[in-house]
């Protein structure tokens, strides 16, 4: 290890700092909110400007193991801004239950620090690190409302699937491991370009099993059992949270893992690929139709978006000429959904600020006339859930088909699925409008006070998702960048 | 009567463990190694299964000893004595014992009569075997060139590798712990009344 290493991982090292900032302040202000808001939010900052200013340069340290590129800094803010949204959504939800704000944040801020070591490995056992310490922390987390007999049963759920999940990822690489003798993912990927003649049965176990254990983190079908009953059970803010931070860090392993790693395998993993989108896009919102919690609907609405982006990867690998698009809609998309669904998760959290309100649909009746601005929010991010546009939504699902259809093939038959499939699922979203404007409730509730922290939370994640709509090209130009680096050089 | 039980029990668990020992070593012509190495990963498996099995915790706790030592003599005949040291040390000394005492202060010995999983445990026993069948003819059936051969590996050239190649990873793993333990206090923490 040099100085030059330390410097190339210093918004890993930052990252942890961060985390054991609020512990310490935690433990000088015990369950106080405001010092824990001030320092975690601000670290992040600082963090994020650390990122932005360290990104600039391409860099690699620890002798290839990891590295700095365009995609690393793309992936690594999105993540310190999915914490910080959650940080300031969560006070809200958190304090009439008596659950500390230090803990949680602290939790959030190690998973923050995994899915930032995923976005910058370069190797496999990194990246299976990066895993672990990014999706650990969500298993305490979906359990955090200790006293609530639903929370603790999807936490353990969800922390016996995952943990079982990890283990049949880990036994796939140790299958390539033995196949190729080097974990570093160039290396890898240059032994697999210089195989002799196609794969052999050890190679297509290893990459069975690494699908599988990928299938399971992202929630693709037949994959998410684990999804519903850990996203109902958990504390709202972590299910915003859930929904989206160890999502798209899973998708930022399948980018290094089948993208960077095993692209020369690339056409004995797209069939599997394509099955597993059209899968998981069709019975997520299928299921979803039929779910009258709403944490619950979007959970499921959650494993569609998942469908969604897979589509961006299936039109990557069947583009005959090589085009990147596909992966750039799969990192726009990412972006989109984060601040959609966070916002979505948040409007419920706050609706659950009197403890004991449930997330049924019916909780949503006569919202419209009781906190409009709440009710016009959440329309917003169902309307950008659907895709209609001028919402971030809308360009997200385009950008994606249309990188289907051009790259034409097997994605051509994703593409129009994931069409039927987004007019399928406007029913679901805007039943809930129907249910915030044009129902009465059963009885009166009264009008809640939100925290300045929530609405700047809100407002924030909608102003995003109007502005990613409304001028998506700046972003898209990035994620154009940032899927560059992920071709063979 | 019980002595019977006992005799009969270790008579087969010999079986279980040497039998496919002397298979390697007569007709398949295997080394001393492999032989031992054969005997060691049955007792892992077997110790493995009567951990997931037996319904007294404590006795669990016990089996679950005896797959440590014998991962432990994995790792020797791999050829890597500190790994087996380290194993020993750590898995057998101390989280085994952690583990019993955390059972023996919590828990009730009486587990519930019937164990929750044992519903799907015939079609999960089946696909198990399926899996395993598929794992061995996988590995069995595929040339694998670099890591087939056995690395002696001493103190030193260990330490180079961990602190050169892999200290990265090896810092992570202290960042994990750091988490897991932070969660871990949280989780078991009883709440304060009042607050």
């Amino acid at each position: 290890m040099s100085w030059q290493d330390l410097v190339v991982i210093g918004p890993l090292v930052g990252a942890v700092v961060v985390a054991v900032l609020v512990l310490l302040v935690d433990l000088v202000r015990p369950g106080r909110t405001v010092p824990v808001v001030i320092v975690s939010v601000g670290g992040l900052a600082a963090l994020a400007a650390l990122v932005a200013a360290t990104g600039a340069v391409p860099a690699s340290a620890f002798g290839g193991a990891y590295s700095v590129d365009a995609l690393t800094t793309y992936l690594d803010l999105l993540f310190v801004a999915i914490a910080a949204l959650t940080i300031v959504f969560a006070p809200d939800y958190l304090a009439p239950r008596g659950l500390p704000l230090g803990e949680f944040a602290t939790m959030l801020l190690f998973a923050m620090t995994g899915a930032m070591l995923i976005a910058a490995s370069t190797d496999l056992l990194l990246l299976f690190l990066g895993l672990e310490l990014m999706v650990l922390p969500g298993y305490m987390l979906a359990g955090y409302h200790k006293t609530d007999g639903f929370s603790t049963e999807g936490a353990i759920k969800y922390f016996l699937l995952g943990s079982f999940s990890s283990a049949i990822f880990l036994f796939g690489l140790a299958f390539v491991w033995g196949l190729t003798g080097t974990t570093r993912v160039a290396e890898v990927a240059d032994a697999l370009t210089r195989l002799p003649n196609g794969i052999s049965a050890g190679l297509g176990m290893g990459l069975a099993f690494m699908t599988t254990g990928v299938a399971f983190k992202i929630a693709a079908v037949p994959f998410h059992y684990w999804t519903p009953d850990a996203y109902q059970g958990s504390p709202t803010p972590v299910t915003g949270y859930l929904s989206v931070g160890p999502k798209i860090g899973a998708f930022a392993l399948v980018l290094r893992l089948f993208v960077e790693t095993l692209g020369p395998l690339s056409e004995w993993w797209l069939p599997v690929m394509v099955v597993l989108a059209a899968l998981t896009m069709t019975l997520g919102n299928l299921v979803a139709l039929t779910e009258d919690n709403v944490k619950r609907m979007l959970a499921y609405s959650s494993i569609a978006h998942t469908g969604y982006m897979l589509v961006g990867l299936v039109a990557y690998a069947a583009d005959p000429t090589g085009r990147v698009d596909g992966l750039s809609a799969l990192l726009f998309y990412g972006v989109a959904y984060s601040f959609m669904n966070l916002g979505a998760f948040a409007v419920i959290a706050a609706l659950q600020k009197r403890a004991g309100v449930t997330s049924a649909l019916s909780t949503f009746a006569g919202l419209g006339r009781r906190e409009p601005i709440l009710a016009i929010l959440m329309t917003l991010f169902l309307l950008s859930l659907t895709g209609i546009p001028p919402t971030a939504g809308f360009f997200a699902k385009a950008s994606v088909i249309l990188a289907a259809i051009e790259a034409g093939g097997p994605a051509t038959i994703l593409a129009v699925i994931a069409m039927l499939n987004a007019a399928a699922a406007a029913f679901y979203y805007l039943r809930v409008v129907v249910y915030m404007f044009m129902r009465e409730p059963d009885d009166q509730q009264p009008v809640l006070k939100h925290g300045a922290l929530l609405w700047g939370g809100l407002a924030v994640t909608s102003v995003l998702t109007v502005l990613l709509g409304l001028f998506p090209s700046a972003l898209l130009e990035m994620a154009g960048t940032a899927a560059g680096t992920l071709l063979p050089h | 009567m019980g002595a019977w039980k006992y005799l009969l029990g270790t008579a087969l668990l010999a079986g279980i463990l040497l039998t496919p020992a002397l298979i390697v070593m007569g007709p398949a012509g295997g080394s001393f190694d492999d032989a031992l190495f054969v005997v060691l990963a049955a007792l892992m498996l077997v110790s493995g299964l009567a951990v997931v099995t037996m319904r007294d915790i404590i006795r669990c706790g016990l089996a679950m000893i005896v797959c440590f030592l014998a991962l432990a003599g994995i790792y020797g005949v791999a050829g890597s004595p500190l790994v087996a040291a380290a194993q020993v040390l750590v898995y057998v000394g101390a989280i085994s014992v952690l583990v019993l005492f955390a059972i023996m202060l919590t828990q009730s010995k009486r587990a519930p009569s019937r164990l929750v999983f044992q519903t799907q445990a015939g079609p999960a026993a089946v696909l198990a075997v399926v899996i395993a069948l598929m794992v061995t003819l996988t590995v069995t059936g595929t040339a694998w060139n670099e890591v087939a051969e056995r690395m002696r590996v001493g103190a030193s050239a260990l330490a180079a590798t961990l602190f050169a190649d892999y200290v990265l990873p090896f810092e992570i793993v202290s960042v994990l712990l750091l988490m897991a333990v932070v969660g871990g206090v949280f989780l078991a923490k009883r709440e304060e009344r009042g607050s």
